[in-house]
């Protein structure tokens, strides 16, 4: 009789969701962000006993090659995260699990995500990844130059026009340059122009991703404009990258993480603002992030893996991540969500504009040569920044590579 | 002797004026791993005048490094004593023992340091995942336990060492490996000693193959947790600094451990000509 | 005076009894031969076999390309400006990170007093790791404040921008890499040093040689079989060097500092082209492996002064 009722219990038991069942995950999220998953994996293994989930921290710049050699040698985790640009050399690999049955089954509605960063989980029409940080990039600047300047504060410029304006000022006023730029290139240096590029209504491919789209008029536009920063107006010097940061810049791009790594570092009163552009034209912004993704393994353990993901992806536990980690929502419903508006309004303020900019943001082209093309690109903005060649020439250079690459 | 103080003189300028060169990015990794927040560009910048110890707190306790540094210290004895000893065996066979194909050898253990070591990443990761060694100390150890270039430095000094004595050995019976252990070796100090340093600081600084070959957080090394400071989004500069003067301190203390016996040299065995 | 040159061998029935110690060898050098074979000269192998195929390192097909990889190395402007880049980083570190090191070593074996703080002090760069010294070498050769220009300026130079002029920016890396060598150069020489018997330098000064004399007539050509294995060692590291450059310059600008170890990470890591990086290994290897036979034949495999 007792063995019985032990033989039902058990049966009970794994009719439940709760089986025994061991996940591993690899991720980059260092420091406070990687406390903060392991906080909420916690939470998450007391609301499911038997589930073990195990973080695997794997610094930024080898998890990709840690994950290449991995597949190759069929050691994979049961799940991962991987930076965007990296996610169309994974999902090709044949080593991903397609989302799509899993998120038909729980319900998930990809219409609440940003739309900008699900591109880089398709491939041949099913979702590999989904989004699970973002991050972009807008104006920070240097308020006590502002006063040296005797500049308003709180009056960012919003325009080229006004950028342009304010960074002369500054720089006629207090001597120190008025806008830093990337110059020394690579992907520092093609992804603040491409927030130029989008702004001047340009983008970097065609709608298919199959040539170059950045030697259009809004591309030279955009790069003379940078041109023109450097070598007429002198507001921005080439120079290795860190002006800002020591108080010898007034202004600069970069991303929304700098919230929380500039107050660390620097000795001055910090602004931030959307990024500007030209007059009449939408904001432009560029994104960044982590993907999370799962990878072929036994039926329980993939069911297991998703089972977290979409619990790690409701709004609640994501409102939470993103309060606790400083990183942009994925998806609207947490943007728009109350606790987390005041959030940021009331701790996170200089948060604020990045919030704003994301309905903005631009994806990078979601293609496996990303690398390389960005490489190519930023090749070509040195050139015409350092007067090697015209900006036209330039680009159009680049993109004649470009499509052979892209072949 | 006036002349000769002069040249003492000159000698320390040189000598302090090369040191403070060379010297000069440690102190300020000193420095900055004591500044506290916001204080990071502001001068000085190589001498420390904030004292935030409290930054070597956190640092410490920003990652396990209790357990990095027993794994480190395991795979760093281990590299050391095996390196040196087989490396010294290899070295003495090419320097002294003649036999067919002992040059075509040599070149074969040159030509593996030619090979840069990111093209052997993916083959070497994929022997040891044959092996089932994945996460274990075997990977860490084994695949690199003797040194082509601790052959080829062993190589080099026992050529220059004269011969007289292993001849005097040889006459009286004495096998090789009782000349290489009972005379060589005790000869070879300095050298010994600057290819231990050179394993121990291969080691200890090694972080790309430990990574590759190692999945749980109990398995990682130290340079693994010095990584986790130059995060995906931004450098951790004040901790980073303090984990680096923590991590670099027992490397420091081996280098002073064995550099006196680079000085010991020959004077010492007796043997003049 | 014999100092320069090991007596030769006697010929005697020794040669013999020595050409069938194949066993004698084989104890000393199994180790090495397992251990090498099975993680240096395989991997070696695989890494040739790759570099014939078309590879990103994530999909399970490999397409093979036959000598395309190779083809497209040798036609390719970036790989001939690597080369060029390569051999000027690795002749310049090699160089002046030879003389200063065998100087300071010199300098350093003399009864002085500090010698243990210097040879720690020396010894600092070895161990320093890369990014700090990058991010303060950068600040040093800052063109408005760093004090490489403001030492220039102080002797009426206007110094160039470094590290954001094609025409300096490799220089100042090579700087930064003769840093980073000096002091392993000074430990090897240091241990070398101690082989030389004092006894020649004695009748050295007996024959009224100078300082000098004795360095370029007893030191050096005693030191031969070191200097050989530094310079071997160093070409290597520099035709290798990597984070150096990562830190300092990204290969720029412009690929003013694109060295072969950047280039292969650049298309091997970021690019994910293994094939391809594969080759550019092999071309690597080729180019070092040539310099080292040629100077083998030179000096009778270091033995020579």
């Amino acid at each position: 009789m007792r063995t019985l009722t032990a033989v039902v219990t058990v049966a009970l038991l794994s009719a439940s969701p709760a089986l025994a069942v061991d996940l591993t995950f690899w991720h980059y999220w260092d420091g406070t962000n990687g406390q903060a998953l392991q906080k909420l994996i916690d939470q998450y293994q007391k609301a499911h006993p038997g589930v073990n989930i195990k973080a695997e921290f794997v610094p930024g710049g080898e998890l990709q090659t840690k994950l290449q050699t991995a597949i190759t040698g069929h050691r994979t985790p049961s799940m991962a995260i991987a930076d965007l640009t990296n996610m169309p050399a994974l999902v090709r690999s044949g080593a991903l699990v397609p989302l799509d049955p899993y998120m038909a089954k729980s319900k998930v509605n990809l219409g609440d995500y940003f739309q900008g960063p699900l591109v880089y989980g398709k491939y041949q029409g099913g979702q590999y990844s989904l989004p699970v940080s973002a991050s972009n990039l807008a104006l920070f600047y240097n308020k006590d130059l502002f006063r040296q300047a005797g500049l308003d504060p709180n009056k960012p410029p919003r325009t080229w026009e006004e950028l342009e304006q304010v960074a002369k000022t500054i720089q006629a006023k207090t001597g120190k340059q008025g806008f830093e730029l990337f110059t020394q290139g690579g992907e520092g240096t093609s992804w603040q122009w491409q927030v130029f590029l989008w702004g001047a209504g340009g983008d970097v491919l065609n709608k298919q991703n199959t040539a170059a789209a950045f030697n259009s008029p809004a591309g030279v536009k955009a790069l003379q404009y940078w041109v023109d920063l450097v070598n007429k107006d002198k507001v921005s010097n080439v120079a290795p990258w860190g002006q800002f940061g020591r108080g010898d810049a007034a202004m600069v791009m970069d991303g929304s993480w700098m919230t929380q790594f500039f107050p660390e570092q620097i000795d001055f009163e910090l602004g931030s603002a959307p990024f500007p552009s030209p007059k009449g034209m939408p904001p432009a912004t560029n994104m960044g992030g982590e993907q999370v993704f799962i990878f072929k393994g036994d039926p329980a353990t993939q069911q297991a893996a998703w089972d977290f993901i979409n619990w790690f992806s409701s709004t609640p536990v994501q409102i939470q991540w993103d309060r606790m980690t400083g990183f942009m929502p994925v998806k609207k419903s947490v943007a728009n969500a109350p606790s987390y508006r005041n959030w940021v309004k009331n701790t996170r303020p200089l948060l604020q504009p990045f919030v704003d900019s994301m309905a903005f943001a631009h994806p990078r082209p979601p293609v496996p040569e990303y690398a390389q093309l960005s490489d190519r690109l930023a090749q070509a903005i040195q050139e015409a920044v350092t007067g090697r060649a015209k900006p036209a020439d330039a680009l159009n250079r680049a993109a004649q590579d470009v499509n052979r690459l892209l072949k | 002797m006036r002349r000769l103080r002069w040249t003492t003189l000159l000698t320390h300028v040189v000598l302090l004026f090369g040191a403070f060169l060379a010297a000069m990015p440690f102190l300020w990794v000193i420095t900055t791993s004591l500044k506290p927040n916001g204080a990071l560009y502001q001068p000085p910048l190589l001498l420390p005048t904030h004292f935030e110890w409290e930054n070597y707190r956190k640092a410490w306790e920003a990652a396990p490094f209790p357990r990095f540094f027993l794994n480190s210290a395991v795979m760093t004895v281990a590299l050391t004593v095996l390196q040196t000893l087989l490396s010294a065996m290899a070295g003495y066979a090419f320097a002294r023992l003649r036999f067919p194909g002992r040059n075509l050898l040599f070149f074969i253990v040159l030509g593996t340091l030619m090979i840069p070591f990111p093209v052997t990443l993916i083959p070497n990761f994929l022997t040891v995942n044959a092996l089932g060694w994945v996460d274990t100390y075997q990977a860490l150890i084994i695949p690199r336990a003797v040194s082509a270039f601790a052959i080829f430095l062993f190589r080099q000094f026992f050529l220059s060492i004269p011969k007289e004595l292993e001849e005097a050995a040889r006459i009286d019976g004495a096998s090789p490996f009782t000349i290489f252990w009972r005379i060589v070796l005790p000869l070879s100090t300095p050298v010994l000693a600057a290819s231990a340093i050179f394993s121990f600081l291969f080691a200890w600084n090694d972080f790309l193959w430990p990574l590759i070959v190692t999945n749980s957080t109990e398995m990682r090394t130290v340079q693994v947790g010095l990584a986790t400071f130059q995060g995906q989004y931004g450098i951790f500069w004040t901790l980073l600094c303090a984990a680096t003067v923590i991590v670099t301190l027992p490397a420091l203390l081996a280098f002073l451990a064995a550099q006196r016996r680079f000085i010991e040299g020959i004077t010492s065995t007796g043997l003049k000509e | 005076m014999h100092a320069s040159r090991p007596l030769p061998l006697s010929r005697s029935p020794r040669r013999a009894r020595e050409a069938r110690s194949w066993p004698t060898a084989l104890l000393f050098l199994l180790p090495a031969i397992v251990i090498l074979g099975t993680f240096n000269v395989y991997p070696a192998l695989y890494s040739l076999y790759l570099s014939f195929f078309e590879w990103n390192g994530f999909t399970p097909n490999r397409d093979w390309v036959g000598g395309g990889n190779y083809a497209q190395l040798v036609t390719s402007p970036e790989f001939w400006n690597s080369l060029k880049v390569t051999a000027l980083y690795a002749g310049g570190v090699t160089l002046a990170s030879l003389a200063l090191g065998l100087l300071v070593a010199v300098l350093l074996n003399q009864p002085i007093r500090g010698r243990t703080f210097y040879r720690v002090l020396y010894f600092l760069p070895v161990i320093t790791p890369t990014v700090a010294a990058g991010v303060v070498w950068k600040y040093l050769f800052d063109p408005t404040q760093g004090a490489v220009n403001n030492l220039l300026g102080s002797i009426g130079i206007h110094g160039p921008n470094w590290l954001v002029d094609p025409k300096w920016a490799l220089l100042a890396v090579i700087i930064v890499g003769v840093w980073k060598r000096v002091g392993f150069n000074v430990v090897v020489y240091l241990a070398a040093l101690q082989g030389v018997p004092r006894a020649y330098y004695e009748a050295a000064q007996i024959d009224g040689a100078t300082p000098w004399q004795q360095l370029r007539y007893v030191t050096v050509p005693l030191l031969a079989p070191t200097t050989f294995f530094l310079v071997i060692t160093s070409l290597i590291e520099a035709f290798q060097v990597f984070d150096l450059v990562y830190v300092m310059t990204a290969g720029g600008p412009l690929g003013a500092t694109d060295v072969f170890g950047f280039y292969l990470y650049r298309e091997g890591f970021k690019y994910s082209q293994l094939g391809f990086a594969s080759a550019i290994a092999y071309v690597m290897f080729a180019l070092i492996f040539l310099a080292t036979v040629v100077q083998f034949r030179f000096t009778r495999g270091g033995q020579d002064a």
